[in-house]
Order: C-alpha cells, then structure tokens, then sequence
C-alpha cells in the first residue's frame, strides 16, 4: 500500500527492492499476503542514505509505530514519503518536530537542542557556546515564554524558514 | 491487530473507483506484480468529493498518522459514500481523469528537464548555494535556445529562403540617393588572396569571411515578399522578432523572480531567527557520503561561530566611544573614496582603449591584439578590482556579512557600468559625439569613412567580447585551476597547504554569467545568432564548471544564502536587461541605419519600418491600432494599473497587520494559559495544605485538561495515546 501522491510509481518499486535488500532473509518478496514483518533499527540507520546522518536513530524511532525503530514495510514508504520533495510542509514539520524532540515529551526543551547541537557540530563547540547557542535558539522561537519550543513554537519558526523544505529531503 | 481484520473483510472499491486507467493504478498500487490478488487496492487519487465535506479527505494525506489507523479513517469515509446524481458522478470521474492526466504531464515534463540528476547529486554534495548557480546556469540556456529558436523561425529562415531563391533588395524610388553615393561603398567581401592564417584570425575577430555571414548584421536584405496569398517583410520581422525577444526574455526574468520572491516574503527574508534556523534547518539530510557529512558538520560549526562574533563585534561597535567611532567613520569614507578613484581609474582606462583600437589600422597579430584590446582591459578590471575591493573591505571592519554585500554591490557596478562605458564610447566614435551635422558625420548621419557598417561592428564587439569571456573562462580552468589542485594535493610544503585547494565561490561566478547575458542582449539585434553562440556557450560551461567543481574544489567554509541572493542575482539580471534595452531602444530610433548594408539601409531609421508597415493594413486595423496607442486609450488604462497597484498595496499592508496582531495574540494566549496554570497549581497547594488526605488523582486531572489543551494546539500529538504525565 502507498502514498502515491507523494510517492512515483517507479520510485515505489524501487523502494520495495531497498526495504528487501536491508533484511532479504526477513522480508518476502511477495506482499500479497501483507506479511508483518519489522525490520530492526540497527539495519535500516546502515542505509547509505542514513549513514552519515546525525539524527538517523531519532528519525527511523518517529516513524516506527513502537517507537523503537523497527519499521514494517508501509513506516519504512512513510518515511520516505515524508521525506520526499513533493510532502507538504505541515507534514515536514510535524515530523522534524518529533525528531528534535529527543526525550518525546511534546516539547523541545534545553537539553534537547544541546543534544541536537552537539551532533549537528560532532561536539566541537565549546560549553559555553554550546549554552550561548541554546539559549539564542530558544529565545528567538519562544513564542509564550516557558523558556521551551511547543509545537506551535517550532511550526511558526519553521514557516520562516527558506531552506526547510530543500534541507529536510532525502534523495532516493 | 484489530485494524487488519477489519479491513480484510471490506469489500473491493466501488465501481466509480475503477477509471479508464485501472489497470495502470493496480500496477501502480501493488508493491509486487500479482494476479488475482485480494487485497484492497488503496488509490489515494479516488477518494470522493463529497462536497458536503471537501476537507476530510485532503486532510487525511496530511495527518501524521500511522498507516493502519489512516486506512480505518478511510475505510470510515468511504462507508458514508453519498448518493450522487449522475451528473455528480460524471463530474467527478471528469475531475479524476484530469487529475491523473496533470500528474503523467507533470512526469514526462521533468523527463525533458535536463541535468536534473546532474544538479541534485551538486546540491547534495555542495550545497544549495552552489547548486542555485547551476539552477541559474540551466534557467539561462534554457531562455537562449528558446530566443534563437524564435529569432531562426522569424529571420534566419526566411533569409536564407529568400536569399537561395534569388529575391534581391529593391531600391524604393522614394529615396534620393544621389547626396548620398559615398555611403553606399561596402565591400565586406573577403580577398581571396589572403594568407591562410588570416581565416583564424577572422574567426577570432569577425572580420573577413565571418562579418559577410549570417552572423552579423550586414548580411541581411531588405526583401520584402508580396505575392499572391503570402507576404513577408524582411525588416519588420527583424525588428519585431529583436523586440519581441527581449519582452520574452523579461517576461521569463519576472516570472522566475515572482517565483523566488514569494518564497522570500513568506519567510520573511530570512533574516530573523539566525541561531534557530541554523540549528533546525542547518543540517541537510539529503548528504550522503563520509566526506561531506564531515564537512557540512564544520560547516555548521563555523556558521555559528562566526554569528557568534558578529553579535560579538556588534556589540563591541555599539560601544565604542565617540573618537573611535569618529575615526572609524573617517576611515570608511577614505577607503569608498579609494574604491570610487579605482573604479573611475578603470572606466577611464576602458574608453580610452575602446577610442585607441578603433582609429589604429594595421595588419595581422598586431591587429588581432588591437581589437581585442578593450575585451582584454575589462577581463582585467573585472579580476583585479574586486580582488582589491575585497583585501579594502577587510580594512573598513564591517560585519561579515555586511562586507559580503557591499563586495557584490561594487562587482555589480563594475562589471556592468564597465560595460556601458564601452558602448558610450563606440557610440561617440559612430555618431560623432551626437552631433550629426559636424564634419565628419554628413551626409550619412555616423562616421562612414571608418564605419561602413556600424551596425556591423557593434556586433563584432559584443562577438569579441563574449569570445574572449569563454576562452579566459576555458583558460583560467585548464591553466589555473586543475594545476592547483595537483601541486596542493602532491606538494607537502607550507605554501600549498596554505593556498589550499580551490573553493567555489558563487557570487563571482553568478555575475559572469550576467555580464555575459547583457553583452548577448545588447549584441542580439546586430548579431543575430549571438544567442546560439552563448547557447553553446553556456552549455560547455556548465559540463566544464561541473567537472572542475567535483575535481579541484572543496565545499566553501562559508556557506551562501541561496534564497535571498537568488532574488539578489535575478535583480542585477534585470539591470542588464535594462542597459541592453536602452541601447536596441537608441539605436532602433535614433541612429541613421548604414546605407551600405542591412536590411534597414533605405530607412531614415530602423522604427521607419513600422509605422509603413501598419500604413498597408486595413483601416480597421489602422483604427483599432490607433485608438490602442491613443490617449483616450492608455491613460484611462494607466489610472486603472494605478488603482490595481494601490489596492495590492494596502492588500499587503492589512495582511502584514492581521499577521502581526494574531502573532500577539498567540503570545498573549500562551500567557494566559500559563498564568491559569500557576494559579491551578497555587489553589492546590494552599488545598493540599488545609486537606492533606486528598488523594493524588486530582492533581493528574489538572495535568490532563493541561494535554488536552497541548493537543488541540499540538499536532503532534497522536490522538489514541496515553495521556502522558506532564
């Protein structure tokens, strides 16, 4: 099943053929049948599109159903599609919402963005700037003064953005 | 669990479902090529308009649910399928069909977009700012191939039609041409008896076998055509083919900035929010590869270290004292002064070369250097002065990105006033200093004793200097840059380490690329296939840039801001367009057109053409194209775009207010609901206090309603989920 507005036709055969070739053992070739069938966190953040990114155990964990990052073969369409050029950016944010928020408690708070900056810059900023940094962050999208990002926070700090939608984007 | 019997048992799609495509959508759908299968077959595309409710099912693509729960949420919808009229249905299967048709358009469009794969694996390993380069570089071949399909359909053709068929120029017996004998030598042909080294030269220069060609302007005939049933004027249609080139041109430059423009203003340019967006936005996701991840990751940390300073800097400018902001400011106004004496040093420079290398004659190499003479000093100019204005702009202590700026605003100037100074120039030596009546300038109206053809050789200009661009371009690569990388990647001493590897630097590249486009434009309508020279040109650049991009540079330490910049680059695109423009307009209506050659030759000027032209229309259409440019016309058309103007314009304003006022309002909402809060939180203390055996529930419920109202403002939270404790 799929999300063909977001999603091409070819590009969703292909996507099958990835999803096979991260477990050939797990997942079958055939899906008439809708087998349940997870693949686990630790293969899917090996993908070379994954790799190299800094925050692939926090995207592969928002879009799991258990949270743990096992995806099944419609989590694993989702977040491609998601993360495809042609989602809207509402949905973007949602999604990069639930990414950053690092501790799932609907709010990103201090500790979430130093964790997000310490691997944005692999931990070569000093404490101090890492701190000024936050408290800059915060600062600039703290719309109501809980010294935290809500949602509402982030959507509107998001909608200024010009590079959102061309930097939240995984080629495939 | 549940979900997946749930929806095993729901029966296959209704009929309206199936389309005349079906069996493309089931292919579509199905994750394997099965026969036979059961399973439901899922088209997003299908879902009904019920126009009771048009929302649900756009919104179901957007909710952030999982896969099982959106497809019991559609299920749902499609129990409630309403009983619609055959006209409703029909209308609906209508609007599918176009809606499918839209989306296999949409695909075979980006089919025939070239270099799609090519730019994104550039963006993706360099960055948006340096992919926003090639965007431009592929907008700009794209609107060159389309100007010289038009200009070959409307001119080319016909001439060479015209010209193999034996239609000849007729002399009208209006003109009295016997005042005017001497200006009607003109013998472009080529001697053949010339040395064979003398083709390349010409090649290089125009002059010889290339200036009697298609090339250039003093080729073309005044054939008009008039035959039974078919017409064709040959001067009409080059005019009106150059004009109509250029509104084209304008109209692809507008729509492209409507297009970044409103990207812009949605984001409000972008500039507040520094710390956030970088940090949120910075990462881009779409990096593959250990390299570049490491990169970007420096990247970034370098970004927010020089931000960091700037506010460091700011704040120590705000704080200096009056003598030291007193000196600085000295200091600025002496360094623009410098910059102005630089850059009036190179206009000067540039006039006085273009007056030296028209009036010299000689022969051979010594030739060949001479015209390219003036290409040589701007190149020059265009390399060395903003170099200096860089090394000056460290000295004035400006902001980091303030210095970026005023560096592009100086290049600008530079490159195009550089530019119009040469046409100043040429057009002091053809028109003799305006003043047609001085010696020199009768009885033609332009110097006819050293321009036989003038329009002839303003194209030869322009061809020389976009020439000369490429070759230095081509140069610079091969002679520049791969043996830069080669000594910084063998040699191990201090020096190459410290000279490092090339890096990309997008806005000097952007402006050669805009100086190249204005010198086409200007040079179009005296050298019509100009624009497929730069076609070619362009497209050489691109496989060129792309190569040494991926071989000799690294990715910029800096990063660009792609979006506000792109805006910024079309801008100074538009001012080419403008000086471009000025000259067909001056030249088409002021000039005496050559009488030796051209298609214009027998006109007092090259607009003479239209008003005969619309002389042998019917009256109807003589009345109707009347009436257009009349008063009675355009002013009332005027105060009407006036009007659209300023309602546009409050439009924007009262949006801009509604958008400020609801942003304080959120504020104020927020603070309400935490004040409400605290004021909770204070009640139960003080209840706590006086009833200490109250159990722990009601403190929960109180951090429930706090959830629920988190949800109604958070989308993300997921609907079915415990309520969390706050």
């Amino acid at each position: 099943m799929n999300r063909s507005k977001h999603i091409c036709l070819s590009l969703h055969c292909s996507l099958h053929g990835r999803y096979h070739e991260l477990a050939p053992h797990l997942v079958p070739m055939d899906y008439t049948n809708d087998p349940d069938v997870k693949v686990p966190l630790a293969l899917i953040v090996n993908m070379p599109e994954l790799k190299e990114n800094p925050f692939r155990n926090r995207i592969v964990e928002s879009f799991s159903e258990d949270g743990q990052g096992n995806l099944s073969f419609n989590d694993f369409v989702d977040m491609f599609s998601v993360l495809s050029e042609m989602a809207p950016r509402e949905l973007k944010a949602i999604y990069a919402f639930k990414i950053y928020d690092f501790n799932v408690d609907n709010y990103i708070c201090k500790e979430d963005l130093e964790k997000t900056l310490n691997r944005l810059t692999k931990e070569e900023l000093t404490p101090e700037e890492v701190v000024l940094v936050c408290e800059k962050a915060i600062e600039e999208a703290d719309l109501d003064g809980d010294n935290k990002l809500s949602f509402a926070d982030f959507e509107n700090m998001i909608s200024r953005a010009p590079d959102f939608l061309s930097t939240f984007h995984i080629r495939i | 669990m549940e979900l997946r019997e749930f929806h095993n048992k729901v029966h296959p799609p209704a009929d309206y479902d199936i389309s005349p495509y079906g069996s493309q959508r089931s292919l579509r759908l199905r994750t394997v090529p099965a026969e036979g299968t059961s399973a439901v077959h899922f088209d997003w595309g299908s879902t009904p308009e019920n126009a009771e409710e048009p929302d649900e099912p756009r919104n179901l693509r957007e909710l952030p649910l999982h896969m099982g729960l959106k497809r019991a949420v559609w299920q749902v919808q499609k129990m409630r399928v309403p009983v619609v009229s055959r006209w409703g249905s029909w209308r609906i299967k209508q609007s599918k069909t176009f809606r499918h048709f839209c989306e296999i358009a949409k695909e075979v469009l980006s089919y025939l977009v070239p270099w799609k794969r090519g730019i994104q694996k550039i963006g993706g390993h360099f960055g948006g700012g340096v992919q926003s380069y090639f965007l431009f570089l592929r907008f700009l071949v794209i609107l060159n191939l389309l100007s010289f399909l038009l200009i070959a359909a409307f001119v080319l053709v016909p001439s060479i039609v015209f010209r193999s068929i034996g239609f000849n120029s007729s002399i009208p017996l209006s003109v009295n041409l016997t005042s005017v004998n001497v200006c009607l030598q003109y013998d472009p042909k080529p001697d053949p008896l010339a040395v064979f080294y003398t083709y390349f030269l010409d090649l290089v220069s125009g002059t010889g076998f290339m200036e009697y060609s298609y090339l250039f302007y003093g080729y073309y005939h005044d054939t008009m055509v008039e035959s039974k049933g078919f017409s064709y004027n040959i001067p009409l249609a080059y005019l009106l083919t150059a004009a109509f080139y250029f509104i084209f041109c304008l109209i692809c430059m507008i729509i492209r900035m409507g297009n970044v423009a409103s990207a812009v203003v949605a984001t409000d340019g972008g500039v507040v929010g520094r710390y956030s967006m970088l940090v949120f936005t910075g990462w881009d996701h779409g990096l593959q590869g250990d390299l570049a991840a490491k990169l970007k990751k420096n990247n970034l940390r370098y970004q927010l270290q020089v931000d960091l300073e700037e506010e460091r800097l700011q704040q120590k400018a705000a704080s200096l004292t009056l003598g030291q902001a007193f000196a600085l400011y000295a200091l600025r106004i002496f360094l623009n002064l410098v910059v102005l004496a630089l850059i009036g040093g190179t206009f000067y420079g540039i006039a006085e070369v273009t007056q030296f290398s028209q009036s010299e004659k000689t022969t051979g190499f010594n030739a060949l250097l001479l015209q390219y003479l003036p290409s040589i000093v701007i190149t020059t100019s265009n390399f060395v002065v903003p170099l200096l204005c860089d090394k000056i702009a460290l000295l004035e202590k400006h902001s980091p990105s303030t210095t970026v700026i005023l560096a592009l605003l100086r290049a600008v100037f530079l490159r195009l006033v550089s530019l119009g100074v040469l046409l100043y120039t040429l057009w002091e030596q053809i028109t003799c200093k305006g003043e047609t009546s001085s010696q020199a300038c009768t009885p033609c109206g332009y110097k006819y004793e050293q321009y036989k053809c003038w329009e002839t050789r303003v194209g030869q200009e322009m061809y020389k200097l976009t020439l000369f661009d490429f070759l230095i371009t081509i140069g610079t690569l091969i002679l520049v840059e791969f043996p830069r990388r080669i000594i910084v990647d063998h040699c191990s001493c201090k020096l190459a380490q410290w000279v490092g590897r090339q890096e990309f630097l997008v806005p000097p590249n952007v402006l050669a690329l805009v100086y190249s486009q204005t010198v086409v434009w200007t040079g179009a309508l005296f050298s019509p296939l100009l624009p497929l020279i730069n076609t070619i040109k362009f497209i050489l650049f691109f496989y060129c840039k792309k190569i040494t991009l991926f071989q000799n540079c690294q990715p910029a330490l800096r990063t660009f801001r792609s979006t506000s910049s792109n805006f910024f680059f079309l801008l100074v695109l538009l001012f080419g367009w403008i000086l471009a423009s000025v000259v067909l307009i001056y030249s088409v209506a002021k000039i005496h057109p050559s009488y030796g050659c051209g298609p214009f030759r027998f006109s007092p000027s090259m607009w003479y053409v239209v008003p005969e032209a619309v002389d042998m229309l019917t009256s109807t259409s003589k009345d109707f194209l009347f009436y257009i440019g009349s008063q009675k016309f355009s002013i009332p058309l005027f105060i009407f775009s006036c009007v659209l103007l300023c309602y546009m314009g409050a439009l924007t304003s009262v949006h801009g207010k509604s958008v400020a006022l609801l942003k304080s309002q959120c504020k104020l909402e927020q603070r309400d609901k935490q004040f409400l809060v605290k004021q909770i939180e204070e009640l139960n203390a003080t209840m706590q206090k006086d009833e200490p055996q109250l159990p722990q529930r009601d403190t929960e419920r109180f951090y429930q309603t706090e959830q629920e109202w988190n949800g109604y403002n958070n989308n993300a939270f997921i609907p079915d989920e415990d309520p969390r404790a706050y």
